[in-house]
């Protein structure tokens, strides 16, 4: 882990994630979604406003499988979905 | 990806050993100005995690760049900027200092 030692410049000091640690996927329940979220992008050239919907449906799926978590992310869905109207 | 826009990506973490490891990560950013405007909404980081023998996972991160990025003089050449993990394996009674969390 590197610490910039440099006095006079701005450190840069990790910061924890705005809404937590994400639950692991380990039994792979959502192994599809990402994959058509990937697929999305390399059919988009990578450009990620494109594949919003896909990435909100893993998001989604990931969530579902957390019921605790889901109900602390439902501003963070309602986020993204506010989010998307102003991108079209 | 478009600055304000919050985006997902992935990452592969595989234990290619046959015990369990419980890891814990944190992360960088190049270049290292740029590092102040990547926000993380959710991401695996900062808390352990385990993997099983043999178990390979993927670990998401959802994110944006603040959109004050654009205003930077100091950012105007940087089009490209890199986020890395580092795992490490969590030892018992060990925590890595975070400032702010927990």
């Amino acid at each position: 882990m590197s610490t910039a030692m440099n006095f006079g410049t701005k450190s840069f000091t990790p910061r924890p994630p705005d809404k937590g640690a994400f639950p692991l996927d380990h039994f792979g329940e959502c192994s599809a979604f990402k994959e058509r979220f990937m697929e999305c992008l390399r059919d988009n050239g990578y450009e990620s406003g494109a594949c919003r919907q896909r990435a909100m449906a893993y998001l989604q799926q990931l969530m579902a499988n957390e019921p605790l978590e889901k109900l602390g992310f439902k501003d963070l869905i309602n986020e993204k979905s506010e989010a998307k109207p102003e991108k079209s | 990806v478009v600055p304000g826009e919050t985006a997902l990506a992935f990452y592969k973490a595989k234990n290619p050993t046959d015990k369990p490891i419980i890891g814990i990560s944190t992360y960088n950013v190049i270049p290292f100005e740029a590092g102040q405007y990547f926000n993380k909404i959710q991401c695996f980081c900062f808390e352990e995690q385990r993997l099983n023998p043999q178990e390979e996972v993927d670990m998401p991160v959802f994110f944006y760049i603040d959109p004050e990025f654009v205003d930077d003089p100091k950012m105007a050449k940087v089009d490209l900027i890199t986020l890395s993990y580092t795992f490490f394996e969590a030892k018992e009674g060990q925590t890595i200092p975070l400032p702010g969390y927990q």
